[in-house]
């Protein structure tokens, strides 16, 4: 995007923005209208119902979500099983990505990889939270082969437990983190490397001080994607809890699709946004000039 | 060296972990069994034939597949001309409008789908296919957005305006000029945003019934409840569509992924 944002009116001739907006409003007509319709004024529509109570403007709602000690307990799971997934995928994902990239030299067979890895992630969460209820069920596969390589005396309980829920939700978030760090590393110049090898850095020195540092924007994009998709996961903790554990978007759902109270539902639907939101903006302070996510 | 077959093993564990849940599903979609067995017991296409003479499978496909065409084509109207407007003008909040419209990437999809239901039943259009399809439009308009802009280049502007100079319309210039340019981000753009508008649960399940419903909303209903090789069966189906949607990906645009910057 370019940087001539003509923001400060005293940089730009008075006549300029209303003529090139003039030229560019044809074009935006359509999508502003369709955004404001049905994303904007929704959104505002939640805001104002969760700031009404009892037909008044009040706080009421918030406070209802806030000082209940209910609430902060689904908000420590839900955050906890997020930064449990956000590391497991951070260390699983990196040394494929790294391994893709910078190991394999056979386009095909790097090519047949990326089908794979793009194959998880155009499939619904929904089915391949399946997957793994069959999987780790008492008499699944998992279970089967832990206890048959005699590394467990008997099955044990993974659906219903914040295991089974961090499980799921690696599977489902895994792909973007290796796409994210993939791409950055794709986009390292393998000359810098050579350099510091010449230079006589063993290839673990290379790799922290050279490699790491040039793609941590790919991986910080993709690791707060990652913790964001997590805290608002929805499907895959309904599936994998077996109505065990609450995560927050649970009680949301619930408060808009049985109870339909869209005050309190939209404390909740706000106060879950906030935390997000504040995330994302985190991570584009840290990952700014790294440019954007893919 | 110790370390490159250790980095060899994990990624290839982890290529497995990334396979095998698909693989289940198929494979347990195949058991000659009535409940869910994985390796499958005895080979049958049974469960198949079961779900094709259901027809509320057959049209919770049907939905799925309109809704995600319907959506891809709104995306796809809305992207251009805003892609268009930010690349090739200059005016004021240009930043600000590319915010809003990217925004719902990184939007909590149950939030926006409670959002919706609540305004949709105001509008009188709850639960109906029109609220399902404003919100799956919303969601996927980004992805054409994200994959145009990169390819509307100031250095192509000159080929524009050359154009334009050579006495063509606006219409012709961006039919004959700007659409070649941008042809190959806007398939894989369209192909992003049919996908997810596909496999979409969490943003559907707000509006969705018990006759108007996608296969994705069907299958969660139903898994809830029971299990059963039908469930493998149809979640198969999906996962052909993946791997279809891939190929034409790869086929079209190629999977750039990756590889090496040209």
């Amino acid at each position: 995007m370019t940087a001539a944002l003509t923001g400060d009116p005293a940089t730009v001739p008075a006549a300029a923005p209303p003529t090139a907006l003039r030229r560019a409003l044809p074009l935006l007509a359509a999508p502003v209208a369709f955004f404001v319709a049905f994303f904007a004024v929704p959104m505002v529509v939640v805001l104002s119902s969760s700031l009404m109570a009892g037909g008044a403007p009040s706080l009421a709602n918030y406070a209802r979500v806030l000082l209940d000690q209910y609430h902060w307990d689904v908000l420590a799971v839900t955050f906890r099983i997020a930064a449990l997934t956000t590391l497991a995928v951070t260390l699983l994902g990196y040394p494929l990505a790294y391994y893709l990239v910078r190991v394999v030299s056979s386009n095909a067979l790097r090519r047949g990889c990326v089908i794979l890895l793009l194959l998880p992630l155009f499939t619904s969460n929904i089915v391949r939270s399946f997957g793994w209820m069959i999987l780790l069920g008492r008499n699944g596969l998992v279970n089967d082969t832990l206890v048959g390589i005699g590394l467990l005396e008997r099955p044990i309980r993974f659906l219903g437990t914040e295991t089974g829920i961090v499980i799921g939700l690696v599977y489902i978030l895994l792909p973007f983190i290796v796409l994210a760090v993939g791409n950055a590393l794709a986009t390292v110049d393998p000359t810098l490397e050579e350099a510091s090898a010449d230079l006589g850095s063993s290839p673990f020195t290379t790799f922290w001080t050279v490699t790491f540092p040039l793609c941590l924007p790919g991986l910080i994009a993709g690791v707060i994607m990652v913790f964001t998709l997590a805290a608002s996961a929805y499907v895959t903790p309904a599936l994998l809890s077996g109505g065990k554990i609450t995560v927050f978007p649970m009680l949301i759902f619930q408060q808009y699709s049985t109870v339909f109270d869209v005050h309190y539902g939209g404390a909740l639907s706000i106060t879950l946004l906030v935390f997000t939101l504040v995330l994302v903006a985190l991570a584009g302070r840290i990952g700014n000039g790294g440019g954007n996510r893919s | 060296m110790i370390a490159r077959i250790l980095l060899r093993i994990v990624a290839w564990a982890v290529m497995a972990y990334l396979v095998l849940p698909l693989v289940v599903i198929v494979g347990a979609s195949l058991t000659a069994t009535s409940y869910l067995a994985f390796p499958p017991q005895g080979l049958t296409l049974d469960w198949y034939g079961r779900m094709l003479a259901d027809t509320s499978y057959v049209a919770a496909f049907g939905t799925s597949t309109a809704l995600a065409l319907a959506a891809t084509a709104g995306a796809v109207l809305l992207a251009l001309p805003a892609a268009l407007a930010i690349a090739r003008h200059d005016f004021p909040a240009k930043r600000t409008l590319l915010s809003l419209l990217m925004s719902p990437l990184v939007l909590p999809h149950v939030v926006l789908g409670a959002a919706l239901l609540q305004y949709c039943a105001a509008l009188g259009l709850m639960r109906s296919f029109a609220a399902l399809l404003v919100g799956h439009v919303v969601i996927v308009t980004p992805f054409v957005l994200r994959s145009v802009l990169p390819q509307l280049t100031p250095e192509q502007r000159a080929l524009e305006e050359a154009s334009a100079d050579l006495g063509a319309r606006p219409f012709e210039t961006f039919l004959l000029v700007v659409l070649p340019q941008i042809r190959g981000g806007l398939t894989s753009g369209a192909i992003f945003a049919f996908i997810s508008s596909w496999i979409n649960v969490e943003l559907s399940i707000f509006n969705t019934t018990a006759e108007l419903t996608t296969i994705p909303v069907k299958l969660f209903n139903y898994v809830q409840y029971t299990i059963d090789p039908v469930i493998a069966a149809v979640s198969s189906i999906t996962i052909a569509v993946a791997a279809v949607t891939i190929v034409l990906l790869d086929l079209t645009v190629g999977l750039h992924v990756l590889s090496k910057r040209r």
